[in-house]
């Protein structure tokens, strides 16, 4: 294990190499990061992919081309899996891995192979597990689609970058921990409870890939949604707080708005998702009470979310002249918008009666995305670009600042599109399935509702692409940025310089 | 590129915590109207807690305070809040429920001549009965009752494979249907292209006429379903062969005698298997019948 010797220098972003030993050890670990960085892109490329295709199979169903494997069902988790844990778990691992080394000052634990074996193992298994649904092997729980055998081993990766991240921790020459580090270690602990508790099944034998779930009906149902809720609160919310805790304030280059703020919304926040998942079942066969307790905590979750938001935009509140300047702070505040609006939408849908009509239709699917695309993605995006040129050690930053601009609006339009379209479609449908006529027979059938959703499918469809074409220009302006950074190396190595800029 | 700090003086306090160079905390108390608004949502739960089912309490939970009135053999009684009695009181007293109910009692109790006379049970009929088509029926018949060859026949058209009575089709919709045609593939060569030459002249299509005169002797087999006139026997689903009446191939649209020759071919070599599910236990009486009556005016009614 090479450990770090190198006092910690507060003036300066740049983490200094160790002198004399010049690259060979560095201070930090940046290659893992890295790794993780290009995936976390190639996987959001194609998992986007994915994504606008199955939007455009259900606009025009003729995209099916009768091919089992590319028919909306078999391709749904292979766009959800790619994109949470393709995308989304890639993009944490390569900020928490960076981030916890940075505020820690302290080299990555578990030497050179402990980190490699995250990696890998988590790209083994999401590539692994979409194939496998491809061909027709899944779980058939939301967001946990895995066959027992890759949801084992995904529980020993995941264990081993429970280690890596908290011994980093242990070991930091910081005295205090860094609030950044505090949501993911909730969004690590969590994950671990949620993984292993929403897979516990009895294979069908050792040699089958199927399963049988250990809890049955209305339990199964709510151990379910007691998980994928929690996916949403602890994966794609508190971990990208973390992210958002870090690359904010470096990219404002402001302080934190509250310490306070941040401790009280970050306890409220991992006390209360744990307990509204059921909302997704609201008016099944659940029992009344655990109906009340889930509205009632989605209600009292409102606030706390907003906490988070508030230390974001606060924080960037001293730095709004840089908006005219700085794309990277419009991605920072556009995902915190979006956080905000949709942890305003979350709760106005969990209360039941907005929930009978909002529940079963495409309301749901855009909420998700305003979420999943607004926040997650857009705040991904935003730290990427902070991130991406120093990983390489580009002092000038990205490759073209134009470039992130026209990311930023490609983006944006795609997700306004894609979330308005669906609340057409979605309201449109609740009050259509909920339509009597005259003789208090049901208005439509379902067939019409179908009908009805072309227009906005097809808008969301386009919606989808916008996005998709956004993020496309990223890889580039990303390969631009890291091959530019290469010849430059190349050119100091010829000219007899060994000064690398890291 | 902003990469550098912009040094504007602090409002408050940071928390003397310094990481990674430049990040700092300020320690900024909670704003006012974000604490007082969690503090309301607080209110909002517990005031939830106290009106609905809310807390288990070992093996039974906090019922809450809200009720709903309910008829229960004949009387108004109190009954605690939950989905269920909401969901009992709302088939009892919501408008759209009521109405509903005032036209299944008045079509329960008529016969389907009675129905038919009736402007307003028609109506109703109509009303249910197209709802429940799309729900039910059009997946594979289509949405207009077009039917969708090869397996599954129009029920627009004056065509009744099984007969056309009230009686009969409520009792289809009610058990379901097997169509069930052998094959014949040891009918081959000439003898198959002078049968199916034959069953196509029954329609009155112009074929090869000493063919299809030839033809004739082999139709016997045929016969025991679709009678000597070939004229079709509804107790066994056998179609009459001399209306243009197709129900699984398209012999009106094929472009050429040719191609209707070989269309009939495939069927005496390979027979016809189909089968339409029970509806019994899906459906309740009433709307079978309401969907019989809607089903037999889909033919225009004869």
């Amino acid at each position: 294990m090479t450990m770090s010797t190198t006092v910690g220098t507060l003036a300066g972003t740049q983490a200094k190499p160790l002198a004399g030993k010049a690259a060979a050890v560095d201070q930090y670990n940046y290659d893992i990061v890295k790794k993780f960085a290009i995936m976390s892109l190639v996987w959001g490329v194609v998992g986007m992919f994915a994504g606008v295709w199955i939007a455009s199979e259900l606009a025009w169903p003729f995209l099916n081309f009768d091919v089992a494997e590319i028919t909306f069902g078999r391709l749904r988790p292979v766009h959800t899996t790619l994109v949470i844990f393709g995308f989304g778990g890639s993009a944490l691992f390569a900020t928490s891995y960076y981030i916890v080394q940075r505020t820690c000052q302290a080299r990555l634990w578990g030497g050179r192979w402990l980190p490699e074996f995250t990696f890998w193992g988590w790209q083994i298994g999401v590539a692994a597990g979409v194939i496998l649904y491809m061909n027709g092997f899944t779980q058939g729980r939301e967001y946990a689609e895995f066959v027992w055998p890759l949801d084992l081993a995904i529980a020993v990766v995941w264990v081993a970058y429970f280690l890596v991240f908290t011994m980093t921790l242990v070991k930091r020459s910081q005295p205090h921990i860094y609030v950044a580090n505090w949501f993911f270690m909730a969004f690590i602990l969590a994950t671990a409870l949620l993984h292993i508790f929403n897979n516990l099944a009895v294979p069908v034998s050792l040699t089958s890939l199927e399963s049988y779930s250990l809890f049955s009906g209305v339990q199964d149902a709510m151990t379910q949604w007691w998980y994928g809720h929690n996916a949403v609160g602890f994966f794609l919310t508190a971990a990208f707080l973390g992210m958002m805790y870090y690359f904010v304030p470096k990219q404002a280059g402001r302080p934190i708005y509250s310490y306070r703020l941040s401790i009280v919304h970050f306890w409220a926040l991992s006390f209360l998702y744990m307990w509204v998942g059921t909302h997704h079942l609201h008016w099944t066969a659940i029992p009344d009470w655990t109906s009340t307790l889930a509205a009632t905590f989605s209600i009292l979750l409102l606030l706390p979310s907003w906490g988070g938001m508030i230390n974001g935009v606060m924080t960037l509140s001293g730095a709004w002249d840089k908006l005219r300047t700085d794309p990277i702070i419009l991605f920072m505040i556009t995902s915190l918008s979006f956080y905000g609006m949709s942890t305003f939408e979350g709760p106005l849908m969990s209360l039941k009666s907005v929930n009978a009509l909002s529940h079963y239709t495409d309301w749901t699917v855009g909420h998700v995305h305003s979420g999943a695309l607004g926040w997650v993605a857009m705040i991904t995006f935003g730290s990427f670009y902070h991130l991406i040129p120093r990983l390489w050690g580009v002092a000038k930053g990205m490759h073209s600042t134009k470039l992130i601009y026209v990311h930023f609006w490609l983006a944006t339009i795609g997700i306004v599109l894609y979330i308005s379209s669906l609340w057409v479609a979605g309201i449109g449908q609740g009050l259509m399935l909920r339509a009597f006529d005259e003789y208090g027979n049901l208005g439509y059938t379902f067939i019409e509702t179908v009908t009805f959703m072309h227009l906005p499918y097809v808008v969301r469809a386009i919606g989808g692409m916008f996005f998709l074409s956004g993020i496309i220009i990223m890889v580039y302006n990303v390969y631009m940025t890291i091959s530019g950074a290469k010849r430059s190396v190349e050119v100091d190595v010829t000219a007899g310089s060994a000064a690398v800029a890291r | 590129m902003a990469l550098s700090s912009d040094k504007k003086p602090a409002q408050v306090e940071t928390t003397g915590h310094v990481w990674d160079g430049d990040l700092r905390e300020y320690n900024n108390p909670l704003p006012r109207w974000w604490l007082w608004a969690f503090y309301a949502s607080i209110v909002f739960a517990v005031v939830y807690w106290i009106m609905y089912p809310a807390w288990p309490v070992f093996k039974t939970f906090t019922p809450g305070v809200s009720t709903l009135t309910i008829e229960q053999d004949g009387k108004m009684v109190e009954v605690p809040w939950n989905s269920r009695n909401l969901f009992i009181q709302e088939m009892q007293t919501s408008p759209s429920a009521v109405r509903q109910r005032e036209f299944v009692d008045k079509v329960s109790n008529a016969s389907f001549d009675q129905i038919l006379a009736d402007p307003s049970m028609m109506a109703f009929a109509r009303s249910m009965g197209s709802g429940l088509f799309g729900g039910n029926c059009a997946a594979c018949h289509g949405q207009g009752g077009q039917g969708n060859l090869p397996s599954y026949p129009s029920l627009a058209d004056n065509d009744w494979l099984w007969g056309s009575s009230f009686t009969t089709i409520s009792h289809d919709i009610e058990k379901g249907l097997k169509g069930n045609m052998p094959g014949f593939p040891t009918i081959q060569g000439a003898a198959l292209t002078d049968l199916a030459n034959h069953v196509l002249s029954l329609s009155g299509i112009a074929v090869d006429a000493a063919s299809a005169t030839r033809g004739k002797a082999g139709f016997a087999v045929c016969a025991a379903c679709h009678g000597a006139e070939a004229k079709g026997n509804p107790m066994l689903g056998a179609p009459n062969l001399t209306d243009m009446g197709w129900s699984n191939i398209d012999v009106v649209g094929a472009p050429t005698v040719d191609a209707k020759r070989a269309m009939i071919e495939g069927v005496i070599s390979k027979g016809i298997q189909r089968q339409m599910p029970a509806f019994t236990n899906r459906l309740t009486p009433v709307e079978i019948k309401m969907l019989t009556v809607y089903v037999h005016e889909l033919s225009g009614g004869k």
